[in-house]
């Protein structure tokens, strides 16, 4: 966390791309990747195309320009018959919030931290760990849900990002799994889902891809309370091989929907939505 | 009836030919048919005559002539705008129609959570006056219509009152029981603004139609067991009443039917924040309609709301007045976006 802070953006919730670095870093780019080797053929075929070496380039002079971009999922808009004005409205509040309260980037998968105010508790705020297990809403109502076991005890808070409740949320650790809902952290061992309290930010590096945890958790002994292994949920990231018997897994088979992948009616391409909202939120950070 | 006479005309012509007539038939061609003959009324298009640059023509200069028109604050009559008086307790003024757009939440300076309709108002005018006597010899009537729509797919007569009011046709139309020293002119465009955070009002609009729906979904009766012997009979409505004294069923009993597609009100919905800029009302809670739907805004009918009703922008909103508002007017327990995070002390 320290690391990325060091160029003192308090007010960014996402990684700021600065254009003066991703100009640079395109000029670059295209100047290697335009180099085509050409091969002179002496059968009369086309030359072979070989593909350019990547290029290597380390911006140390720029600590703060970082190549992820994110876009939290919670500013592109359903795929509804709704009037966009409500979007660009519900988008303008969002990043007016966000400009008072730091949301960074985090996935299901990252631990978090949140600090709320609580008219009950001592001191009135009220700090809560956990494991984020799902992201879901979209616009002002999107939530989060961090999972900890406390004294043996299993608990799931559901917070909402754009409540002024929330005076706080830290990333200890950004990583992301192998799903996007790990709600099967429920049936697991709880081993995978405590966390300390007290537990360190772990320093994550602020460009590149974010490390992707390849964990695979082992469950407790069925029945869990849904059925992980049908296919419908397509979880990558339990060991079906410890508590599930071959016949179980070929039988969780039948209820397979392969045409869905091919649906062309459930279509969502958000490429173009993400773009302009990327750079309308961009735009707007930086006012 | 232009087609109901054509395919009677057809019958007879084949009943009498025995062959299949093809194309359009003209009348007075086939002498055994008279009876059947009228002056052909053909309904058509409102391009179907035009040359492709005529229609391309009209397409262009409509939208612009109701800019224009639009675009004018008072439309341009030969007299003068009406006197605005001021307001009186038991004055009724004019209400809006809106879109309604979709819902979000939002959360007071305590913390607490309520759900807000976001309801936009998009070319509202106010298209005729109805004098107290001619209406119904208690309240005049203002006529209110919003959002435009396209001159060509409507009739002639449809088109007078916009016409005379000097804007461009409308998709709905109602009309607003007002008191007299609340009447407007007509052509003077409504905004959002006539709504003040604070304030209640009433939502009318045509719920969502569900078609013809059982006696459980439509008035929540409990149905049978699902088991337990039960033969055939999971969603009926059961006994129809009490048994031989009446010996008939009561009228306007509750049973299986087309539900939905029918004006509803909610009553006393909290107005908490207006933007001006777009013309947003936020309107606490649901409203029914779906979304994209025009409804009927004004102001609550509800005793118990009435004492915070006091002092509303009378007779309107007037864009031209002296007054100028900010781009969005919060109601004071609202929490803004560009405040801290709330604490608790």
């Amino acid at each position: 966390m320290a690391a990325s802070r060091k160029a003192g953006l308090s007010g960014c919730s996402f990684i700021i791309f600065s254009k003066t670095a991703r100009s640079n870093l395109q000029q670059r780019l295209r100047s290697t990747s335009t180099r085509f080797h050409s091969s002179d053929s002496g059968d009369g075929q086309p030359p072979k195309f070989m593909p350019p070496p990547k290029p290597v380039i380390v911006d140390k002079t720029q600590a703060e320009a970082t190549q992820r971009r994110f876009l939290s999922p919670e500013f592109i808009p359903p795929r509804q018959r709704t009037n966009p004005i409500k979007f660009v409205i519900e988008r303008k509040d969002m990043i007016q919030r966000r400009k008072v309260l730091n949301i960074p980037e985090f996935y299901a998968g990252s631990i978090l931290a949140v600090n709320v105010a609580d008219p009950y508790a001592n001191g009135k705020t009220n700090r809560f760990v956990g494991i984020c297990t799902q992201r879901s809403g979209k616009g002002l109502g999107a939530t989060f849900v961090l999972r900890n076991i406390i004294d043996g005890q299993g608990v799931e808070i559901c917070y909402e990002l754009y409540n002024p409740q929330i005076h706080q949320i830290e990333v200890l650790k950004l990583e992301k799994r192998l799903d996007d809902n790990l709600m099967y952290l429920r049936d697991a061992l709880p081993e995978y889902c405590t966390i300390d309290f007290n537990m360190k930010p772990v320093p994550h590096p602020a460009n590149g891809e974010v490390p992707v945890n390849q964990l695979k958790v082992k469950m407790k002994p069925k029945p869990w309370s849904k059925r992980w292994e049908r296919p419908k949920f397509k979880i990558q990231g339990i060991r079906f091989e410890l508590t599930l018997s071959e016949e179980k897994m070929e039988e969780a088979k039948k209820w397979d929907q392969p045409w869905l992948e091919f649906d062309m009616l459930k279509e969502y391409d958000t490429s173009k939505i993400e773009k302009q909202t990327w750079e309308e939120v961009q735009r707007e950070m930086s006012k | 009836m232009a087609a109901w006479s054509c395919r009677l005309f057809r019958l007879g012509g084949s009943m009498i030919r025995g062959s299949h007539i093809a194309g359009k038939s003209t009348a007075g061609e086939r002498a055994p048919c008279v009876l059947f003959v009228r002056s052909v009324k053909s309904s058509t298009w409102w391009d179907e005559h035009l040359s492709e640059e005529n229609s391309e023509f009209l397409r262009k200069l409509v939208p612009e002539e109701y800019k224009s028109q639009t675009a004018s604050k008072l439309c341009p009559l030969k007299d003068e705008p009406w006197p605005r008086e001021a307001w009186q307790s038991g004055s009724r003024r004019v209400g809006l129609i809106a879109l309604k757009l979709g819902m979000m939440p939002i959360w007071t300076k305590t913390g607490e959570k309520h759900v807000v309709t976001m309801l936009q108002v998009q070319d509202c005018h106010v298209l005729k006056y109805t004098p107290k006597e001619e209406h119904d010899g208690i309240s005049a009537a203002l006529v209110v219509g919003a959002k435009n729509v396209s001159p060509f797919h409507r009739t002639e007569d449809s088109m007078e009152m916009f016409r005379n009011a000097g804007v461009p046709p409308k998709q709905k139309i109602t009309f607003f029981k007002v008191s007299d020293n609340a009447i407007i002119k007509p052509g003077t465009p409504l905004y959002a603004a006539h709504f003040r955070p604070g304030q209640y009002v009433d939502v009318t609009a045509k719920t969502i139609g569900k078609g013809f729906q059982g006696v459980m979904k439509r008035y929540g009766f409990k149905g049978q067991p699902a088991s337990h012997g039960q033969t055939k009979t999971h969603r009926r409505p059961g006994a129809s009443g009490p048994g031989g004294d009446p010996a008939r069923v009561f009228p306007g009993k509750k049973m299986p039917g087309k539900m939905g597609n029918v004006y509803d009100t909610a009553h006393g919905l909290k107005v908490w924040r207006v933007n001006t800029k777009f013309n947003i009302i936020y309107v606490n809670g649901s409203v029914p309609g779906h979304r994209n739907c025009l409804v009927k805004v004004r102001d609550t009918v509800l005793p118990s709301h009435l004492e915070k009703n006091l002092n509303p922008p009378f007779p309107t909103y007037f864009a031209d007045g002296d007054e100028e508002l900010p781009e969005d007017l919060y109601d004071a327990e609202m929490f803004q976006f560009t405040e801290p995070s709330v604490t608790y002390t």
